[in-house]
């Protein structure tokens, strides 16, 4: 089998049930239950707490307070604004006050209720627009501008102006947060963690016990799933089981209960973004100006990094002359929001996306007219507003590639005419682009570390930094180990992710996982090939003595080493590794990667933040209930841009999920807390994230062709992120629906996720004003 | 045969497992199937997504005998008590494979790329081996119906939707089937005759097999809960952490489970299953059907019943709005007593019903309607599939010279209780069922109702929606 169509890894245990997570892992009879108690408060003071009752229960083994940390209590990832357990103030609900470390989990919940904590409720911000009133920033204001705005719009023939909320997410990971906690001689503390930043882990769990990061291991396995939702916020109960582990000195899993995950961690940022376009005749955007506005939740998490990467999106495949994007994140009394799929991206995109869709609905054009006209252009009009210039642009080949294949003009016209045949059904249609920037917009994050082992039984451990919650990295690091040995995949084990074999990993996240570590595990290679390649020519001219042999001739192919303009000059990988053995060549080597060129300067908000980007575009057709505001989504043709695939299947793959999870954030998945700050939508009874029925009725996938990413691995391109974007094509094809009840004379009031009940109250306004 | 008594009985893993409850163990009655699993190191497969039904990553599938057939369902193991599994064989992901080849339906999974993270994988296999068992090449309503309640949040679904199809087009002779007779040779050594009676120092659970054994039981524990499905019961325990205390289990009552066409009448036991009546409701009663379409998932049907959900008296159960509008009539029986109550003078308010402290809700008549008769079953929720409803409604209708002869609109979701828009029906009365006059009762019906907010919908959404369903029955009766 060609190493591009390997199979999922694990594909096999998960089928069968083998497949390990943290939750599975049982380290000792004597392993206890852990549990979190938490705020139920949004704002408060804490006056008292009383564990004594609780402490006396049978079966309870420790009962801890932040007065028990033996470290630094504090867990915040970037600044130190977050600490482990509550000292006298709650700022959320689900703030951890207490944890509990019990023989089982009926003595955890029978101790919880023993325990007294007195609080004095204080006044809260539990909304993003109260905090944009009170102006409660997290942090100062940022700005990337370009051109001359103001100028700009004073000559603008046109001028639109509005608001956009966008909502929250819940990540909605199968596997909960969870954490495995085993405490070692002295101070050694090992985390089997569900995390996809270990390093982060174990630094935190470091900080919180007071040790050292050697004496810290944290070994990720698998997640199952992460989409962000663990880029820091696995290391929470991993602080704390290790806390409790550490008390007790026996091992402490935590794995948080559904409705305790959706309650206590963070999500999407919720936005509140104002804008405001100027346009000329044509649709040719002349000027934009966007002010997005983020709800950061109580701590600042990854909030910054996510605001940033909100505004670099803010124009997605779109050239801005004259652009003006502010960014604020404020502080709120809610869970720190945290990183999800897109990171911010989606949040920017969706601004100018509906901004577009309006510019079309006003000059009464097809929006793919005007999305056309504004792309950016391949020779000029190609710097971004943050400097940094387009190169490799596929906007334009993708578009015209999928209108043909999508059928696009005449669905549009079989829709005009279904729409004028029915009253209480109506369909619509959208396309919509995006551009990705890949690459931490914290250009020292790009980074990567691999360590590889060649045994001298011919079987090969590739260790790197990256960890595996479903998106199929260890199956590409696999494919990519397996061509570059020239050995079969079956020998070749990619081991579970460990701070002790790869040290200061970054985390697996911003779609770099395979980009990063990918090139890292091939540097290490080199080195193996580089040394083994001495051997072969060695032993190689000794066999064959009448063969002459040159070194750059000796290839690593189909489980051999041989010559490649003779192929019969040759030894198996497997006796080539004895040898090199038995002549004492190290057979181990580590590997390391550092991307090239980025940087970005937040003051002057200009910068190469990004190695290059990813495309791909929707076309999306639904048909809209006028009558109820439901919505069936008809068909989904996608074309996406990977470069060359490592693996078209697991790229197909994380292109239609990452779709179907942006689907949800556009459709059905809202979130409500209530005036007190508590959420509503806690369980997946009130949570809807999509079924197997609300996928579109025909999904057709495909991957651009012929256009290799010179400079990555392999030629290909980060696939994880993008595909939610495309889900957009969704959110405004229903947008267009809404729009044909009233004919497309009037501007539907529009939100996301455009629930039912927001479409109807929109179809509702458009009727009332056609009476 | 066994004696009856502190223990159950089951099949699992090729053997005869007979559990007991006195103590021994850390086992309840109403530990659930799901917790049982996960207690041995070995079956650590089957996962907890959410306890509550609503993402089947704890799928797995009961076989028991019909008719001399092994009969298989899918399950939700978090929802259901381990007495439950009694006279069953319990199958997981684990039990599938033969040796080191992969069944069919897990092969498939493996080849279509269905897994990513793996967490919902052994959920999602479970539920196509019942697929498999029950269906061969099925379409793709088919497919999307049995793994409505799996979800995954990683693949979209387009590949396990493949799988389905590769899978469940190979000829079944997997082995289950080829070890069929053994397995029901096992399964008939259990008795499935005499009360099961579980007596523990904090809870009381009674399993009857006949009607006779649970009235008794009934009229003997007047404050038990009765339990058939337990799909709403269970979360008492699972998510509140509530301690059942005396639970009375009618499952297994055979007596109960039957779909008999009368006269004039379609009579249906209260333990009916929702997916049995689903079938059975195909050909005779399409508004039903079309109900139970999109009423939870596959997993719950398999094991929540037409009485459950009656009983339950929930404001937003998906059954009673349309029960209502075929004037449906419950019978509720006593060790000593019969009587038969129409389903709205049942329904006394929120969770609230006429049941007595010895009855049990045995039987659902649903008169045939007059020939002519539309009626409507509707249900909007935020999500079309595995959703608890915003706004539910059935309608019925009969007009005369296209004069509403006679007309039930009830709604579900509008009120503490299912509801009927009696004000509204009385102005279409002896109307001509015209869009004029829909429009003005459509006014009408806005005034009638003054639902709540909450976590699904605002109460604005609600009325709108409510008077538009009247539109829309108008839309789909008018043709």
């Amino acid at each position: 089998m060609k190493t591009a169509n390997l199979y999922h890894d694990s594909a096999i245990k998960h089928v069968s049930g083998q497949s390990v997570y943290v939750n599975d892992i049982v380290a000792s009879p004597y392993q206890l239950f852990g549990k979190v108690v938490y705020s139920p408060f949004a704002h408060a003071r804490i006056l008292s707490i009383d564990i004594e009752a609780a402490k006396q229960l049978k079966g309870v083994k420790a009962i801890l307070t932040y007065q028990d940390i033996p470290g630094e209590n504090q867990m915040g990832p970037v600044v130190h604004d977050e600490p482990c357990l509550a000292v006298d103030e709650v700022t959320f609900i689900g703030q951890a006050v207490c944890l509990i470390a019990a023989e089982n989990e009926e003595a955890a919940y029978e101790a919880e209720k023993l325990i007294r904590i007195e609080y004095e409720e204080l006044e809260a911000i539990t909304s993003l627009q109260e905090a944009i009133e009170k102006n409660n920033l997290l942090c100062p204001p940022r700005k990337i501008a370009c051109g001359d705005v103001d100028e700009a719009f004073k000559t603008s023939p046109h001028i639109i102006q509005d608001v956009l909320m966008t909502g929250a997410q819940e990540h909605w990971y199968l596997e909960t947060q969870s954490a495995l906690a085993v405490p070692g001689e002295e101070n050694e503390m090992t985390i089997y963690a569900s995390s996809q930043n270990p390093a982060e882990t174990q630094a935190i769990v470091a900080e919180v016990l007071g040790i050292n990061k050697n004496e810290v291991e944290v070994e990720v396995r698998r997640m199952g799933g992460g989409f962000g939702g663990k880029e820091t916020q696995g290391n929470h109960v991993a602080a704390w089981a290790a806390l409790l582990a550490n008390a007790t000195k026996f091992p402490v899993c935590i794995h948080l209960f559904r409705d305790d995950d959706q309650k206590i961690t963070g999500k999407r940022h919720r936005f509140l973004s104002k804008y405001c376009v100027g346009f000329n005749d044509d649709g040719k955007i002349t000027a934009y100006s966007v002010e997005l506005n983020s709800d950061a939740g109580s701590s600042t998490d990854l909030s910054r990094a996510i605001l940033e990467r909100a505004m670099l999106h803010a124009e997605n495949a779109y050239y801005l002359p004259n652009a003006c994007i502010i960014g604020k994140a404020y502080k709120t009394n809610l869970p720190s929001n945290t990183a999800f799929r897109g990171f911010g991206g989606p949040q920017g995109i969706a601004v100018i996306e509906n901004a577009i869709d309006r510019i079309a609905r006003f000059l009464k054009k097809d929006p793919i007219e005007i999305r056309k006209i504004n792309f950016y252009g391949i020779d000029k009009d190609n710097i971004t507003p943050y400097g940094e210039i387009i190169k490799n642009n596929h906007l334009h080949v993708i578009l015209e590639q999928l209108m043909a294949s999508s059928l696009y003009t005449e669905r549009r016209i079989a829709i005009d005419k279904f729409n004028d045949d029915n009253e209480f059904y109506k369909k619509g249609i959208a396309m919509t682009p995006v551009k990705f920037g890949i690459s931490f917009t914290t250009a020292f994050l790009n980074q990567a570390g691999a360590l590889v082992h060649i045994y001298n039984d011919g079987t090969v451990a590739v260790n790197h930094g990256g960890t595996e919650m479903g998106q199929g990295l260890h199956t590409k690091i696999l494919g990519i180990a397996s061509d570059a040995l020239g050995i079969s995949p079956e020998y070749i084990k990619i081991s579970n992710t460990n701070t002790s074999k790869v040290p200061n990993s970054s985390a697996t996240a911003a779609s770099s996982g395979s980009d990063l570590n990918g090139m890292a595990v091939q540097n290490a290679i080199d080195q193996l090939i580089s040394r083994l390649t001495e051997v072969a020519f060695d032993e190689l001219s000794l066999l064959f003595p009448s063969s002459s042999i040159k070194k750059e001739n000796i290839c690593f192919a189909n489980d051999k080493v041989y010559d490649n303009t003779n192929t019969n000059v040759g030894i198996s990988f497997k006796d080539l590794i004895k040898k090199a053995y038995l002549k004492q060549v190290s057979l181990s080597a580590t590997g390391f990667y550092k991307t090239p060129g980025i940087y970005f300067d937040r003051e002057t908000g200009k910068g190469n933040p990004f190695y290059y980007y990813s495309y791909g575009m929707a076309v999306s057709e639904v048909k809209v209930d006028v009558l109820t505001g439901e919505v069936k989504l008809l068909q989904t043709d996608i074309l996406h841009d990977v470069g060359d695939s490592l693996n078209p299947n697991i790229d197909i793959g994380q292109i239609e999920g990452g779709f179907i999870q942006g689907l949800g954030w556009v459709t059905t998945e809202e979130i409500k807390w209530d005036g007190k700050g508590r959420l509503l939508t806690y369980s997946p009874d009130t949570y809807k994230i999509p079924t197997v029925n609300d996928i579109p009725d025909v999904f057709k996938v495909n991957l651009l062709s012929g256009y290799p990413n010179e400079g990555t691995i392999r030629k290909s391109k980060a696939v994880g992120e993008p595909p939610l974007m495309l889900a957009f094509s969704v959110w405004l094809a229903i947008k267009d629906a809404i729009s044909a009840v009233g004919n497309h004379q009037f501007e539907p009031s529009f939100s996301l996720p455009a629930t039912a009940e927001v479409v109807l109250n929109s179809i509702e306004e458009i009727k009332h004003k056609i009476k | 045969m066994n004696e009856p008594g502190y223990h159950i009985q089951f099949v699992f893993n090729d053997k005869v497992v007979s559990l007991s409850f006195d103590g021994s163990t850390e086992l309840k009655p109403t530990t659930t199937v799901l917790n049982y699993l996960r207690s041995f190191p070995f079956h650590k497969g089957v996962k907890e997504g959410c306890a509550e039904g609503d993402c089947g990553a704890c799928t797995v599938v009961l076989a028991e005998i019909k008719n001399d057939k092994l009969h298989y369902t899918t399950i939700d193991s978090c929802l259901v008590f381990l007495p439950m599994l009694h006279g069953k064989q319990l199958i997981t992901v684990e039990n599938l494979a033969n040796g080191k080849e992969l069944h069919p339906v897990q092969q498939q999974m493996v080849e279509q790329s269905g897994s990513q993270c793996g967490y919902c994988t052994p959920g999602i296999v479970m539920s196509l081996f019942g697929l498999y068992k029950n269906h061969h090449k099925p379409n793709r309503v088919v497919i999307e119906d049995a793994l409505t309640g799996n979800l995954c949040r990683c693949t979209g679904y387009q590949p396990i939707i493949k799988a389905a199809e590769i899978a469940c087009s190979i000829e079944d002779n997997d082995k289950f089937t080829l070890n069929s007779v053994k397995t029901k040779a096992l399964l008939n050594e259990i008795n499935t005759h005499s009360p099961i009676v579980i007596e523990t120092a904090k809870q009381k659970y009674y399993k009857p097999f006949t009607l006779l054994d649970a009235l008794r039981l009934r009229s003997q524990y007047p404050n038990a809960i009765i339990v058939n499905g337990a799909t709403d019961i269970a979360l008492r325990q699972t998510k509140k952490r509530e301690l059942l205390d005396e639970i009375i289990d009618i499952s297994d009552v055979k007596e109960l489970k039957y779909f008999v066409e009368k006269q004039d009448y379609y009579s249906i036991g209260a333990g009916l299953q929702m997916e049995q009546l689903k079938l059975y409701a195909e050909k005779t009663l399409p508004a039903l059907y079309q109900m139970l379409q999109i009423f939870g998932s596959l997993q719950i049907r398999n094991v929540a019943t037409i009485g459950g959900n009656i009983g339950s008296a929930s404001p937003i159960g998906d059954t009673l709005p349309l029960l209502f509008a075929y004037k449906a009539k419950v019978k509720l029986q006593s060790s000593i007593t019969e009587r038969i109550c129409n389903i709205e003078d049942f329904i006394k308010g929120y969770r609230f019903t006429d049941l007595q402290k010895d009855e049990l809700i045995t039987e659902v008549m649903i008169p045939k309607p007059p020939v002519g008769t539309f009626i409507k079953s509707y249900k909007v929720s935020r999500r079309k599939d595995l959703d608890i409803s915003t706004v539910s409604a059935g309608f019925s209708l009969l007009l005369e010279n296209n004069k509403v002869k006679e007309i039930i609109l009830s709604y579900g979701g509008m009120a503490a209780q299912t509801i009927r828009a009696g004000k509204t029906e009385q102005f279409l009365l002896r109307k001509e069922w015209s869009r004029t006059f829909i429009e003005d009762a459509m006014e009408i019906l806005q005034e009638e109702f003054t639902p709540l907010s909450d976590a699904r919908a605002e109460a604005n959404y609600r009325s709108t929606v409510a008077r538009n369903l009247l539109l829309k029955f108008f839309a789909e009766t008018s043709l």
